[in-house]
């Protein structure tokens, strides 16, 4: 009984996520025969054959190309992020100076920056880079600086009183207290971040995942596109998923995020 | 700190920058490749007059509206089932997340090619970002409603559709409308990146339907007007603000428990 | 009793504090000349009715707080801040969430840079002294409310503090473990066992039964503004935890309660505002 019972639920955990899946792509052959036009709606066996080639072909260049655009951009936003939370929790003077201009900046939304970002560093690495970073950057900014407001002032007592130096209140109690707020704040910018390098690469770049539909584009090849698109939201779904793991295991202490044993 | 610094203190700081960056660009005599900040008042008030800029600012806002609105027809609905009926969240979330995996700028050559440049392929890109902040958000706060509410609304005798109108929708309004908020920034957001990527596509696209990413596009490629760029940009800048703290304001009016 | 012949360990001269009220009320007079000497080794408890000020008092002795007038010595030097030989146990605990149980006892001997090995076996001596063996990994979260007190407890323990400044420790458990935590508290601090070095504690409690049973002294504060209305001597023989249900302490009991009954009805008739 309760072996079939696993079964059944193991089977469903699968079948259920899948069964959207397969639905979706039905309902695109669907729509492809309807249309009957192989550029307006191209059929899943086109598309997957443009896959295929494009796995043999530059897929792992471009891949590589738009992590390593992710990784420089984001990590420079989240470093400077921090950094500059970390400073205006500290000095006042600079959070009246940072705050209003942050408040004014953050609604911009970083795609808005792709004219200026090609004036600044002309097409290359340097457009997607730019948005990306400026896309990691106030969400981590204001989600850190809220996160260390926030820190229970007890347990600053606490750590003071058993000894630990300012720089340990920083690096073993205010950091720590702040990193949900962090991540929330990362899973955040990434999905934004991911986005807007999709966009520099597009209009910005000659390299990475999003140049790539720019030069399918070109020889008018819509599987091609559509080959790549499919490669982009896997590829955002899996850095999404990531962050969400690592984010459990990193915060396994936390009853809000880490499951309880 | 007192309230006058408080307010005066970025303002002075922001004015200094600003000083310095004039003098230094007359310095070395980079005027039109380096924004000149006396050039983005000359231009402000050049394309204000000629009303280049509140055309192309008014046919943008319009689609976003019109964007927004559409993610909001299709976005709820959708929340409202897969928060309600967990089958429908575990079959469809995988899908959902994937598709909002997809930057909704890699759409813009197949919505050109499905819906034509004159706005409407801007408009699918728009939608398509905003639709999925109003199904997270909506279908989050439909599964936040207390079961007890259910079978009580149940056992008073109310079917599903009641059920849907006098229990989960004033449940899941506010929730919804941090969701609005959040799609309305980024409608706007893509809006202008849209614009400017078709625009660079179809430098053919004239001033009829140009919204504010299509003329940062002529600026930049056509008449290199370094100064004007950083016009829009402010005026971007300007709008996403006051679009972001008057969504704030008003579910603070609408909702007050809500603040988050 | 020789103890009340040697030096103070900690000496309260004349001590005020006076708060800024938030949003822009007036001065709040927390504290009015509150003159006390602690002995050596011995248990002190604090009593009084909410708003009395004992957990300012706790504050200004471990040095999170500085006097508006008088002075704190402790060992015949002013207080200036909080230090490893002062330990505090908190009304809610404060563990650190991200480490564990051993993490959270081993954050005293780490902070003073006590080497990996050594701070590691000290702190699971300690998790098995305070009976949390068994326990060593779990997050502060997975613990039971009296798991997260011994935790504290242990903590506090491991940087060997002269004195131990315990902030109601035991409001928040249930009344069992209030019992079973007291009887460990003695043992831990060496009830009925004479010796040189015994911790000072200092313990604040809004429960006279527990004040009675665990001190030497109690003293009664009263409130608006915080100021010492008593100074009552407990002369019950130790060890202690055998007496809970001798006459003698409920006795005692009922003549402190009849010092600070008019403070505690006062103050329910003022939050009843």
């Amino acid at each position: 009984m309760r072996r079939s019972a696993g079964l059944r639920h193991f089977l469903l955990s699968w079948l259920e996520p899948l069964s959207g899946v397969v639905a979706l792509a039905v309902g695109w052959q669907i729509a492809s025969m309807v249309a009957a036009n192989p550029t307006l709606v191209p059929p899943l066996q086109t598309i997957w054959g443009a896959l295929v080639d494009l796995a043999h072909g530059d897929l792992v260049n471009d891949i590589v190309a738009s992590l390593f655009h992710l990784a420089g951009g984001f990590g420079t936003g989240a470093i400077l992020g921090l950094l500059l939370a970390l400073l205006c929790a500290r000095f006042e003077l600079v959070a009246a100076v940072i705050d209003p201009i942050a408040e004014f900046l953050r609604p911009i939304s970083a795609i808005a920056w792709i004219p200026i970002a090609i004036l600044l560093f002309g097409v290359g690495q340097g457009v997607p880079m730019f948005l990306i970073f400026y896309a990691s950057l106030f969400p981590i900014f204001v989600n850190a600086l809220d996160g260390i407001r926030r820190v229970d002032p007890t347990l600053v007592r606490a750590a003071e009183m058993l000894g630990a130096s300012r720089r340990l209140v920083v690096t073993h109690i205010v950091l720590p207290a702040a990193l949900p707020a962090v991540f929330a704040g990362a899973r955040l910018s990434l999905g934004v971040g991911w986005v807007a390098m999709v966009a520099g690469e597009l209009v910005g770049a000659d390299t990475g995942l999003g140049y790539r539909i720019e030069y399918f584009q070109e020889f008018f090849s819509m599987e091609g596109v559509m080959a790549t698109i499919v490669v982009i939201g896997i590829i955002g779904y899996l850095l999404d998923a990531l962050l969400r793991l690592l984010q459990s295991s990193l915060l396994r202490w936390s009853p809000a995020h880490g499951g309880s044993r | 700190m007192s309230p006058a610094m408080r307010i005066g203190l970025p303002f002075a700081v922001v004015a200094i920058v600003l000083v310095a960056w004039e003098i230094a660009v007359r310095a070395s005599h980079t005027q039109g490749l380096v924004p000149l900040p006396s050039g983005v008042v000359h231009s402000a008030l050049a394309l204000t007059e000629d009303g280049t800029l509140f055309s192309a600012l008014g046919s943008s806002l319009e689609r976003v509206v019109i964007g927004f609105a559409i993610a909001a027809a299709i976005g709820i609905p959708i929340g409202l089932a897969i928060g309600t009926v967990p089958v429908l969240d575990r079959t469809l979330r995988p899908v959902l997340d994937g598709l909002r995996g997809v930057a909704p700028i890699a759409w813009i050559p197949m919505a050109i090619l499905w819906l034509g440049v004159r706005g409407d392929a801007a408009l699918f890109v728009v939608a398509y970002a905003a639709v999925f902040p109003f199904i997270l958000n909506t279908s989050e706060a439909a599964r936040r409603i207390p079961r007890s509410l259910f079978h009580a609304a149940e056992s008073l005798g109310a079917g599903r559709l009641l059920l849907i109108r006098s229990v989960v929708l004033p449940g899941a309004l506010p929730f919804v409308f941090t969701g609005a908020r959040i799609a309305m920034a980024f409608a706007w957001g893509s809006i202008i990146a849209a614009e400017l990527a078709i625009g660079i596509k179809v430098q053919t696209a004239r001033r009829a339907v140009a919204g504010i990413g299509q003329l940062m596009v002529d600026t930049l490629y056509v008449r290199r007007d370094v100064d004007a760029l950083v016009l829009y940009m402010i005026v971007i800048g300007i709008v996403s603000f006051l679009i972001d703290s008057g969504l704030r304001r008003a579910q603070a009016r609408l909702m007050p428990w809500t603040q988050r | 009793m020789d103890a009340a012949m040697s030096k103070p360990i900690i000496r309260l001269d004349a001590v005020s504090k006076t708060f800024q009220a938030p949003r822009g009320g007036g001065m709040v007079e927390a504290l009015r000349e509150i003159s006390l000497d602690v002995r050596p080794g011995e248990f002190l408890s604090i009593i009084g009715p909410s708003g009395c000020g004992k957990s300012t008092l706790l504050s200004l002795v471990a040095g999170f707080l500085s006097p508006s007038a008088g002075e704190i010595l402790f060992e015949g030097k002013p207080i200036t801040g909080p230090a490893p030989e002062r330990g505090v146990m908190f009304q809610d605990y404060a563990l650190f969430p991200w480490r564990t149980v051993i993490g959270n006892i081993e954050f005293g001997p780490f902070a003073r840079g006590v080497g990996r090995r050594a701070r590691r076996d000290k702190a699971g001596e300690l998790a098995e002294l305070v009976g949390l063996k068994g326990f060593e990994d779990r997050y502060p979260h997975e613990l039971s409310g009296g798991m997260r007190q011994r935790c504290a407890l242990a903590r506090l323990l491991a940087n060997e503090p002269k004195v131990w400044l315990m902030d109601e420790p035991l409001a928040a458990v249930d009344l069992q473990t209030r019992i079973i935590l007291q009887d460990e508290l003695l043992r831990l601090w060496g009830d009925g066992v004479e010796s040189a070095d015994r911790p000072t504690v200092v313990f604040v409690t809004h429960g006279i039964d527990e004040a009675v049973l665990l001190a030497d002294r109690v003293v009664v504060l009263a409130r608006r503004p915080g100021r010492i209305k008593a100074v009552i001597d407990i002369d019950l023989p130790r060890p202690r935890a055998p007496l809970r249900s001798v006459p003698e302490v409920a006795r005692i009991v009922d003549q402190l309660w009849s010092v600070i009954r008019d403070e505690a009805a006062m103050a329910i008739a003022e939050e009843g505002n």
